[in-house]
């Protein structure tokens, strides 16, 4: 799959006031996928829309390499394979949270935000709708890499309000995008080359509430000899300490070199017991 | 998407639903029936999916509570509010009319009275519900009602938008109001005031004016963002009858900053007021132009904005972003590729002069990211490679590694080796040849004296064995626990059996290495190594293989080493199915340990391998078994042994057992014969004396007395006793035959060294590649 070795982990917490969990997280070592999804909605509609979000995707992309499902050859052509196969997962995602939020007057106006990103060869392809965010941090410098599809974020965009003032602002949690609200919604996809080193975190908006980005890049600095799930929890249990008002979700993923077995290491692993 | 159908023809706080009016985010509204009062009024629903809601339901009664307590002509009246079959209701008055934005689409153009009338009502509502502190939030035409007596009344009262922003950091999709007519401040996400309700009677008095909505745009956002950036619009342009003051006062309503509007709804009001009396007076006085005061209003000020649309800072931000070869985002129409490596070479070419360009305009500080971010330092990567541990460091380590654990474990094993020897040495004079080879190996510590030394032995090689254990905790020998056990066993029983052989006698091993004896060795060797191989967690490929390899390897050893001069006796039903059975398990077997490890347990292939090699051993000894049985069976027709009678019988079963248990006794006696009653010995000389008699020079006086054996088991408990002893026998027998020719060929000692060698091995390998032992 990749030509590196990829290492995961997740994180979800509730958060301090919240009576209940509305983000999923998913990760998959085997698929190379790491996603977070943020739901939103009524009563018990928030998770389950988020949890949709996160299997359809996951299940598809399953099938996909499974070939138990074919992405049809009229579905964007001119995408490389592996934004075909991300982009009609997330598609599929979203028709099942739109067809299950209209089956049922308890799911009316669910939805959810998606933020995945997938790996192959040398490369990451990541989908992203909401506001929901994936972070680079490369050579300990952190870059936001999707963009919010907030009102917020619309307007510091457009230069009508500094980050600092969307900070502040109440329409912070007004979306402009969103999963499960639109039979057909646009998914921002963005495919990036990654390297060793680069460690890459997938949010939920309680996340960066509560942290700063120099605060993940500080944190993500002292942590880089530590365990990732060590890490990942650490970034959710300061979050969650500094601001606590939302459901705090994290992936982080770990690009390692890619382990290389010579003739050597076979026969020194034949003889090493693990 | 029909809601709650069953609500229809149901009694709500004593009304009858009569059909669904309207639907919204919040609930639906509906028609009913007031049943006391007989009276048309109008239920709103709070939707389900909130009524769980504890803050939501809360904030729905007590602004329902406080617009009830309004009661202003221009204001929609309440009349209950409250909880009921589990739905949230308010009721209010039902009002016979229609919307204004419905009247404007069904006339086109409205007279500017008609319009000036309505709004002043609209405003006088609002000015009501502002003394209360209550901000409306949501003013547009299709939320004025304007009753048969073309009275308006404000309807939706602020109820949603206020649930929306007390929800706080709920995420939602809906921004509290409508587009078209949002207050610049609302839209920013600022706090808001009562003026911004007067924005929006600005926004919609331009709407119903003109027809058109003050901004325009493909979508939500971009009209949203034009009420805040965009310059006001004059819907004078847009309607020439339009007195010049009216569109004033909309530019002033719909000033970007809320202290350049209006200040209240009642200001507003009594402005509209005058400047409506003034054109009367105008119009009655002819257009004298006497200047009227305008009071303390003074002129109307139009606070001139910023002139910038949101087209050029668009239009900007993308000169902006072109020329620091931003990062962006693309989306799935438009898979741009953020060209990370790229940006490295440019930056990595252009950064030492270059700093991050300074931005202008209104962009936060932090949004603009440098571009060098990704620059990757040199440096760190050489660090990051050098930390690969360097070929002569780790050449020196493993030297002295071997110096110091390998000549231990060869003199370990070595020990280990001669003090089992010694012992079984020691123990070979309990042996006894008519017992089987299990309770030969554990008969010498069981016997009722033992010989000199070896309680001292025994005590030694429990000692060495508790060593062998502890000694697996060291790295270099972890891997050899199983083999030091195979090789204490294997000497233990080179002493018991060939006790007259000298230790590691194997000179003239060359000979025999082809013979049934060897191949068992071969057997041992291979199964031992397979076996290891199976108890490895997360086997690698090489290993998998391997082991699937050796699995095959040694089910061909079991065949060879057991294979005798007799052929198998394939005419058996049994033998085949036992054969393809064995054959069956050792196929799975290498299945399993070739197959992906995560999948594999230890236990699963190990119980194969062994009905494996079973299975087979059973298969080859088959023929030995069926002939020995063949022979039996014509010595049973030879050999006549007379049904006793019954009263014999059963005075020596009394005898034996009492009257009382005899009846037991010959329901499990299957046969009485002479043979019956008499023990081992009498049974024996009873048996030769017959075969003598009857069949002489049929056996020679090796297998005699294994013939009489199998004969009593016939005659005192059946065939199938008998037959049991046959194969007990001829399963056994390749290792008896291995036992008795490792006195002339040193099989033995051949298998120690072979174990001792691959030990040896083994050991020099995980020393050589464990970096720490």
């Amino acid at each position: 799959m990749s030509s590196f070795d990829i290492e995961f982990a997740a994180v979800t917490d509730i958060g301090k006031i919240r009576e209940k969990n509305e983000d999923n997280v998913l990760i998959s070592s085997d698929l190379g996928l790491g996603v977070v999804a943020d739901g939103m909605g009524g009563h018990s509609a928030g998770e389950i829309a988020s949890n949709i979000a996160v299997s359809v995707l996951a299940e598809t992309i399953r099938k996909v390499n499974n070939q138990q499902l074919k992405i049809p050859d009229n579905f964007l052509p001119k995408l490389d394979p592996i934004e075909r196969k991300l982009l009609m997962a997330a598609n599929l995602a979203n028709a099942a949270i739109y067809s299950t939020a209209q089956s049922s007057d308890i799911y009316r106006m669910m939805g959810t935000t998606l933020t995945g990103v997938l790996f192959d060869k040398d490369c990451a392809t990541a989908v992203h709708v909401g506001d929901s965010r994936l972070y680079l941090f490369r050579d300990n410098k952190i870059v936001q890499i999707t963009t919010d599809h907030s009102l917020a974020m619309e307007h510091v965009r457009r230069g009508l309000l500094t980050r600092a003032e969307a900070d502040r602002s109440k329409i912070q949690n007004v979306l402009t995008r969103a999963m499960g609200i639109k039979k057909n919604i646009e998914f921002d996809l963005l495919k990036f080359p990654v390297k060793v080193g680069d460690v890459m975190l997938l949010c939920s908006d309680g996340l960066y509430k509560g942290l700063r980005e120099s605060d993940m890049a500080d944190l993500l600095k002292a942590g880089a000899q530590m365990p990732i799930v060590k890490l990942c929890k650490q970034l959710v249990r300061v979050s969650n300490e500094n601001d606590g008002q939302d459901n705090i979700s994290a992936v982080l993923i770990k690009i390692l070199p890619a382990h290389k077995v010579t003739f050597t290491q076979r026969i020194k692993k034949f003889f090493t017991k693990k | 998407m029909t809601e709650n159908p069953s609500l229809v023809g149901q009694d709500i706080s004593g009304c009858e639903i009569l059909n669904k009016v309207a639907e919204g985010g919040m609930g639906a509204v509906y028609k009913a029936r007031h049943k006391a009062l007989n009276r048309i009024v109008c239920v709103k629903i709070l939707s389900p999916a909130l009524a769980n809601d504890k803050k939501a339901v809360e904030l729905f009664l007590t602004e329902a509570r406080a617009i009830a307590e309004l009661d202003h002509p221009n204001i929609v009246n309440v009349y209950n509010v409250g909880k009921e079959k589990g739905y949230y209701f308010i009721v209010m008055s039902f009002i016979e009319g229609q919307t204004l934005s419905l009247l404007l689409k069904k006339n086109k153009v409205l007279p500017i009275g008609l319009v000036l009338d309505l709004f002043e009502g609209v405003l006088l509502g609002l000015d009501a519900a502002h003394e209360k502190g209550i901000i409306h939030r949501d003013i547009k035409p299709s939320n004025i009602l304007i009753n048969p007596q073309g009275q308006p009344k404000l309807v939706d009262f602020g109820i949603a938008k206020k649930v929306d922003k007390e929800k706080g950091s709920t995420k939602t999709t809906e921004l509290a109001g409508t587009a078209y007519f949002i207050a610049p401040e609302q839209a920013l996400g600022k706090d808001l005031d009562t003026r911004a309700d007067l924005y929006s009677v600005g926004a919609s008095l331009y709407y119903v004016l003109t027809g058109q909505f003050p901004y325009n745009g493909k979508n939500t956002i971009d009209i949203i963002q034009k009420h805040i950036n965009d310059p006001v619009p004059d819907p004078a342009k847009l309607r020439s009858d339009m007195p010049g003051w009216l569109s004033l006062a909309i530019q002033k309503l719909m000033s970007k900053n809320p202290d350049d509007r209006f200040q209240t709804a009642k200001e507003t009001y009594l402005y509209f007021k005058k400047m409506r009396a003034e054109d009367q007076l105008r119009v009655k006085m002819g257009n004298s132009g006497r200047a009227i005061d305008l009071g303390e209003e003074g002129p109307l000020r139009i606070v001139k904005e910023e002139r910038r649309s949101t087209e050029s800072i668009k239009k900007q931000r993308m000169e902006e972003a072109a020329a620091v070869s931003k990062r962006t985002t693309s989306s799935s129409r438009l898979p741009l590729m953020p060209q990370l490596d790229d940006s490295v070479k440019a930056a990595s070419k252009e950064k030492p002069a270059k700093a991050p360009q300074p931005r202008v305009g209104m962009l936060g500080a932090e949004e603009v990211k440098p571009v060098d971010v990704f620059v990757p330092s040199k440096k760190s990567a050489a660090v990051r490679f050098a930390k690969e541990p360097s070929l002569e460091t780790s050449s020196k380590n493993w030297v002295t590694k071997m110096l110091l654990f390998l000549p231990i474990f060869i003199v370990f094993t070595g020990g280990i080796s001669y003090l089992f020897y010694k012992l079984g040495t020691i123990c070979s004079v309990h042996l006894n040849p008519q017992a089987g080879l299990f309770s030969n190996l554990i008969m010498p510590f069981l016997a009722p004296e033992y010989a000199p030394n070896q309680m001292l032995l025994t005590g030694m090689a429990v000692a060495a064995v508790a060593l062998i254990f502890v000694f697996s905790t060291i790295k270099a020998f972890s891997r050899s626990t199983t083999l030091w056990l195979i090789v204490a066993l294997v000497s233990y029983m080179a002493g018991l059996f060939t006790p007259q052989v000298p230790f590691m006698e194997i000179a003239n091993a060359g000979q025999y290495i082809f013979t049934p004896e060897y191949y068992l060795c071969y057997l041992v060797f291979t199964a031992a190594w397979a076996i290891g191989l199976c108890g490895t967690i997360n086997r690698t490929l090489g290993q998998r293989l391997l082991a699937a390899a050796l699995t095959i390897l040694a089910m061909v050893l079991v065949y060879l080493s057991t294979h005798l001069a007799i052929p198998p006796d394939t005419q058996e039903m049994l033998v085949k199915i036992i054969f393809y059975a064995g054959l069956f398990c050792a196929v799975l077997c290498c299945y399993y340990l070739a197959s992906r490890s995560e999948k594999d347990s230890i236990l699963f292939p190990l119980v194969l391998m062994f009905a494996a090699g079973i299975g087979i051993w059973a298969y080859s000894i088959s023929g030995l078994a069926g002939q020995i049985n063949q022979t039996l069976n014509s010595f049973t027709r030879l050999v006549q042994v007379k049904e006793s009678s019954p009263a014999t019988a059963n005075a020596k079963m009394e005898n034996l057992v009492g009257l009382d248990s005899r009846r037991q006794v010959f329901a499990s006696i299957t046969q009485t014969n002479e043979l019956t009653g008499m023990n081992q010995e009498e049974a024996y000389a009873f048996l030769e004396k017959q075969i003598d008699k009857e069949a002489p020079g049929v056996l020679d006086e090796k297998t005699k007395p294994l013939f009489i054996r199998f004969l009593i088991d016939y005659y005192k408990s059946g065939k199938s006793k008998m037959q049991l002893s046959v194969w007990d026998y001829a399963l056994s027998f390749p290792v008896e035959n291995f036992n008795r020719n490792a006195q002339n060929n040193n099989a033995y000692f051949f298998l120690l060294a072979l174990l001792y060698v691959f030990g040896a091995l083994n050991c020099a390998g995980t020393i050589f590649f464990s970096e720490d032992l």
